[in-house]
């Protein structure tokens, strides 16, 4: 579904990202894991059309859709779970969900919010409330929710954990589990590889800017020489 | 003595001095080349003209904030030396009812412009004090849409004041002896403008301006208050404003409303983008260009004009499209620049910088760690009974930590328990609805972010706010500038001292904004250090860290703390961090505190598993 | 009382023009962070458009004004092609600048191809008519004008609070990045923005003209100087607070000139300048703070 070859994106003169390349198949969860400053971020934002790559290419179905506009890979079926969540605090839930049904038509956009009201009970209690009074826990759901409400092909997900205590962290990975028992495409960050790679179907991992291992979580798990990004870890 | 000159002023005052010459030359030259009253005329507007352009430059340079107010001030000088200088006879005519006696006032010029900028600089602080207010509190842009403001009110008043101004079609004019008749004060001036300007960008007062301009809440957070030097830069400035727009009546020998508004602060703001407004040799530059720039617009309008067989000489154009194909230009440099180079031809390259680079003395012996300074157990810091609320929300309940001046004092809780409401609490930048803040005997609860890191409790913050401009040296020096005078009780480890610390030594002359992620940590860090504080509040360090660097950070933590001898108080969730550093912790959850004790007291307590580890 | 009553109405009428002019500042401040120091211009393009059509060819002003008002969209699109989409997203600095820029390239160019003279058309005859509610004289003038701006503000609160596009635009204001991401069109939001804030500017720029009667290339800085002011005292960024700071601004405006003693009346303008400066030592955040919930 998803083929980005060769990234190269860069800060200034400094290359946050070199030469990656990243491979999603329809009905796959990745997971792109490594230490902070690796590029994870970066790659997931070049991907999103937030940052221009100086190399590389990204397509989706065979499409060329490298360097297009957010707004426009939004519309090819690629949504993006910004890091820290990103919710529009002054809206209510139901408007933040609104905006994410923006590329949708009016009737799909009421069907959807039906849908997400049931997905999502802790949202529908407080439906009219400003996004801004809602707990880490029910924010990130919302960015979520709100993701789902354009009907993405692919949904990518950076850092839905961070910042979270271990309970919430739990409710998130089970929603990532039931999004993948939906059948949904992700590609996800995380810095919690532990838990990344249990949910995982194949995972890459980025140390300064390069992807340097690829597979499952088996696979991964066994090599020495990413013995820092597992150290630790949740277990 | 003399090491010192060499290390500070030397390159900066040849660089004024080059400066000076090769300006003041190249008018010269034009000025022989062309010949004629024309050219000798427009040079002297060009030195006049960098004169107020340099002032300008003094202020926004520095501060960062846009003034369209200085033309504004300029008038308030030029009319004041004008009521002032002309002579009593004079002013019988033109405004025989001037108010305050002002009509039989008969000063010599030079007086008259020692007055004019008096008033000014008075006019300039009572401006100053909104300015300031507004723009700490709403950012630049209302800073700025005042300075337009004030330009418009001086215009206003010049217009509809008749009896002091003489209107606005008279105007005041001169019959003081004629017009200026030697370049010598222009020239004197002149070279005193570039050098106030280069010397106030070196002087303390200038460093924490351009930190406060990088990043103003980080400013406040170093004890830097940006308001007293934005004040500071704003009256010199003024000041340098005033006196060229004095001896521009002076030579004009006649003052209109008109002639300081719109259209000459155009002028000058263009002159100052274009050349760099971040640096004094680009104001020069600015001005320069600009002058040429015009110069040649207005004779290309002319027809017996043609330069590399360019020229409109018989062309059918309207005679207006001739006459103000100045304005044409101006706006249009305005526009492009803006649109293509924003930051004018130099940006903050300075002659003088560039010299003590190329020439300076080499400063790359590392220096040894300085001895550790033994903290001060006795020093307690306590935040007691803390509420907070945002709208209908309770971000705090009676939450609160105390921390001894040896310790290291951990906050952990889930998300929005408050933890970082609280460290903004302290630190001044959330206003508690109810609570008290104490450190030693000092209470702190009201004080400003600026005065609360002055007395010794300094933090760091989760999204990093570094001064992007300056380089790591930089960016450390501006906090030992403010210990140097606020923590004198304390000793001081020198910016090099702590840079090696930091470990930043090969990175000390990158600027800020090009350092990656763990070296911008370890700079703000530093940078906190350099304060000299009784405690560091560090705000998530670790934030989005992998585990290897967490530990690393635990060293760098523990360095710095030992180094400048000060307990710390550092929130994070990461939990191998908070327990292999800290001495007690705290647990938030909900904005009131659930448990404290040590981590193992901690990591026990069923409480905290229920609420943070989600184990119980 | 009665005075007072009627200085209330004066200010009233005069507020209108105001809060429309400052409520499109806002809108644009809200999406771009840009102050627009070139909001003015859509008026001087719009009183040039009256001169060629009222002041030269005998037009009527009923078929000029829907003419002005779309004379004031187009110009405030055409600006924003030409300058303010190259320069999203810069600096405060950047963006003060260039709008500033923007102000002096226009009226260049009607310095160029017109002249620096005043330009006259007719005023509608209607415009000094009066009429008697008890002791109270009311311009029929202020009466339209009050009326229409009510409307107005009616029509752009549903629009921003029940339609796609004004949701757009409030997330936007929010956070433009993350609007992006949920498939908002930065092209079509910020068009949308200078789109409304030129219908906005073309309403209240149909009474400035209706009014005053003439245009010059330098026209356009007395109402941008009145928007932008009105949207700073409101608060910037608070679209309620810049109808609000409007309606102050034209108040505090004939309050002063009718209670000023004579011989500093022509100085009304200074002491408003002089009052907005006060309000901002005391009160630097504006009249309206906007209270966002805390994200924590």
């Amino acid at each position: 579904m998803l083929e980005a070859s060769g990234l190269t994106t860069k800060y200034g003169a400094i290359a946050a990202l070199r030469n990656a390349s990243v491979h999603v198949g329809a009905g796959e969860v990745i997971g792109l894991i490594g230490p902070n400053g690796a590029g994870k971020t970066t790659l997931l934002n070049t991907i999103a059309g937030l940052l221009a790559p100086v190399s590389g290419s990204v397509l989706l179905d065979g499409a060329d859709v490298t360097g297009h506009p957010p707004e426009r890979l939004l519309r090819s079926g690629l949504a993006l779970v910004p890091e820290h969540r990103r919710i529009f605090t002054d809206l209510t839930v139901e408007e933040n969900l609104k905006i994410g049904g923006v590329t949708v038509s009016s009737t799909d956009r009421a069907v959807l919010l039906d849908e997400m009201k049931e997905q999502f009970p802790v949202l529908a209690e407080k439906w009219t409330t400003a996004a801004g009074y809602l707990s880490g826990g029910e924010a990130q759901q919302l960015a979520i929710a709100r993701a789902l409400m354009s009907k993405p092909r692919l949904l990518m997900m950076d850092e839905p954990s961070l910042g979270l205590a271990p309970v919430l962290v739990d409710v998130v990975f089970g929603l990532i589990e039931s999004l993948r028992e939906q059948g949904r495409t992700l590609l996800v960050v995380e810095q919690n590889a532990e838990r990344m790679l249990a949910v995982a179907d194949r995972a890459y991992v980025l140390r300064s800017g390069a992807v340097v291992a690829e597979g499952t979580g088996a696979e991964l798990r066994v090599r020495d020489d990413l013995f820092d990004t597992f150290v630790g870890g949740d277990s | 003595m003399v090491e010192r000159f060499r290390a500070t002023a030397m390159f900066p005052l040849l660089a004024a001095v080059m400066l000076f010459g090769v300006f003041v030359l190249g008018g010269l030259t034009y000025q022989a080349i062309i010949g004629g009253g024309a050219a000798e005329r427009l040079i002297t507007i060009m030195l006049i003209d960098a004169i107020v352009v340099l002032g300008i430059q003094i202020y926004v340079g520095n501060t960062g904030v846009l003034s369209f107010g200085h033309i504004g001030f300029g008038a308030i000088a030029g009319y004041t030396f004008g009521i002032l200088a002309i002579a009593p006879l004079e002013k019988e005519k033109r405004v025989p009812d001037a108010p305050f006696g002002l009509t039989d006032v008969h000063l010599s010029t030079w007086l008259a412009v020692v007055i004019a900028v008096g008033v000014t600089v008075i006019a300039a602080f009572v401006i100053g004090l909104g300015l300031a207010r507004s723009g700490a509190e709403s950012g630049a842009v209302a800073a700025t849409v005042i300075t337009l403001a004030l330009l418009f009110v001086t215009h206003e008043v010049a217009r509809n004041w008749p009896e002091l101004t003489g209107g606005d079609r008279a105007g005041l004019s001169f019959r003081i002896g004629g017009n200026l008749d030697t370049r010598a004060p222009i020239y004197l001036m002149l070279f005193v403008a570039i050098v106030v300007a280069t010397f106030f960008a070196k002087s303390r007062s200038g460093r924490l301006a351009v930190a406060a301009r990088e990043d103003n809440l980080a400013a406040r957070a170093m004890g830097i208050n940006p308001l007293v030097q934005q004040m500071i830069a704003l009256l010199i400035s003024v000041a340098v404003v005033s006196v060229g727009a004095s001896l521009r009546v002076y030579q004009d020998g006649s003052i209109l409303p008109d002639d300081f508004f719109f259209n000459y602060t155009l002028l000058t703001i263009v002159m100052l983008v274009v050349g760099g407004r971040n640096s004094v040799t680009g104001a020069v530059l600015g001005v320069a260009v600009m002058t040429a720039g015009r110069e040649f617009s207005r004779r290309l309008g002319q027809d017996d004009f043609e330069v590399f067989g360019i020229g409109l000489d018989g062309a059918p154009l309207d005679w207006i499209f001739r006459e103000n194909l100045q304005t044409v230009f101006l706006g249009l440099s305005m526009l492009g620049f803006m649109l293509w180079r924003p930051k004018g031809i130099l940006d903050d390259w300075e002659l003088g910088d560039w010299m003590r680079r190329r020439f300076g003395p080499k400063n790359d012996v590392q220096p040894d760690l300085a001895e550790s300074v033994t903290s001060d157990d006795d020093l307690v810091l306590v935040a007691s009974d803390v509420d907070l609320f945002f709208g209908g929300f309770q971000a705090l309940a009676g939450a609160g930590i105390e921390a001894r001046g040896d310790e290291v004092v951990g906050i952990i809780g889930p998300n929005g328990a408050g933890k970082t409401t609280l460290v903004n609490v302290i630190t001044g930048m959330a206003e508690q609805t109810s609570g008290r803040v104490v450190l030693g005997d000092t209470d702190l609860s009201t004080s400003e972010p600026f005065e609360i890191a002055r007395a010794g409790l300094v933090r760091t913050f989760q999204n990093l706010r570094l001064f992007g401009a300056l380089t790591v040296r930089e960016n450390t020096e501006v906090s030992t500038l403010v210990a140097a005078r606020h923590r004198t009780e304390r000793a001081h480890p020198s910016v090099d001292q702590l840079v090696v610390a930091a470990g930043l030594w090969d990175h000390r002359d990158r600027r800020a904004s090009e350092l990656d992620y763990g070296n911008s940590r370890r700079l703000e860090l530093a940078r906190a250090a350099g304060m000299s504080p009784s405690f560091l509040l560090l705000d998530e360090p670790t934030s989005g860290m992998s585990d290897s660097e967490s530990l690393e950070m635990v060293e760098q933590v523990r360095t710095m703390a030992d180094l400048v001898g000060a307990g710390v108080v550092v929130i994070d969730h990461d939990l191998n961090f908070i327990t292999g550093i800290c001495d007690r912790i705290y647990c938030l959850d909900r904005g009131r505190v659930i448990a404290a004790g040590t981590p193992a007291e901690i990591q026990a307590n069923p409480q905290v598993q229920a609420a943070y580890l989600g184990t119980g | 009382m009665t005075e007072l009553l009627q200085n209330l109405i004066d200010g009233l009428g005069r507020g209108s023009i105001y809060a429309l002019l400052a409520l499109g500042v806002a809108v644009v401040f809200g999406v771009m962070h840009l102050l627009n120091f070139a909001h003015g211009e859509m008026i001087t393009v719009a009183g040039y458009v009256a001169f060629w059509t009222i002041g030269t060819n005998d037009w009527s002003w009923w078929l000029v004004v829907p003419l002005i008002v779309l004379s004031a969209i187009a110009t405030s699109l055409v600006i924003e092609r030409i300058a303010f989409s190259r320069v999203r997203g810069a600096s405060d600095f950047t963006l003060l600048l260039t709008s500033f820029g923007v102000h002096f390239v226009v009226s260049a160019i009607f310095l160029l191809y017109v002249s620096a003279s005043v330009k006259t058309f007719p005023r509608p005859t209607w415009v000094a008519n009066t009429y008697s509610v008890r002791s109270l004289n009311i311009e029929v003038f202020d009466t339209v004008v009050i009326g229409v701006t009510l409307v107005t503000l009616i029509a752009t609160t549903l629009l921003l609070q029940r339609t796609m596009f004004g949701l757009s635009l409030r997330a936007a204001a929010a956070d433009f990045d993350t609007a992006r991401l949920m498939g908002v069109k930065s092209d079509s939001v910020i068009r949308g923005a200078f789109a409304l804030s030129g219908l906005l500017a073309g309403i209240a720029g149909v009474f400035w003209l209706m009014r005053a009667g003439s245009t010059t290339p330098t026209a356009g800085i007395d109402p941008m100087l009145k928007g932008v002011l009105a949207a700073l005292i409101g608060g910037l960024g608070s679209l309620r607070g810049a109808v609000i700071g409007g309606f102050a601004l034209g108040l505090a405006e004939v309050l002063l000139r009718s209670r000023l003693p004579d011989s500093v009346a022509s100085l009304t303008e200074g002491v408003v300048f002089l009052l907005i400066a006060l309000l901002f030592i005391f009160r630097p955040q504006g009249l309206i703070t906007v209270a966002h919930a805390e994200r924590v």
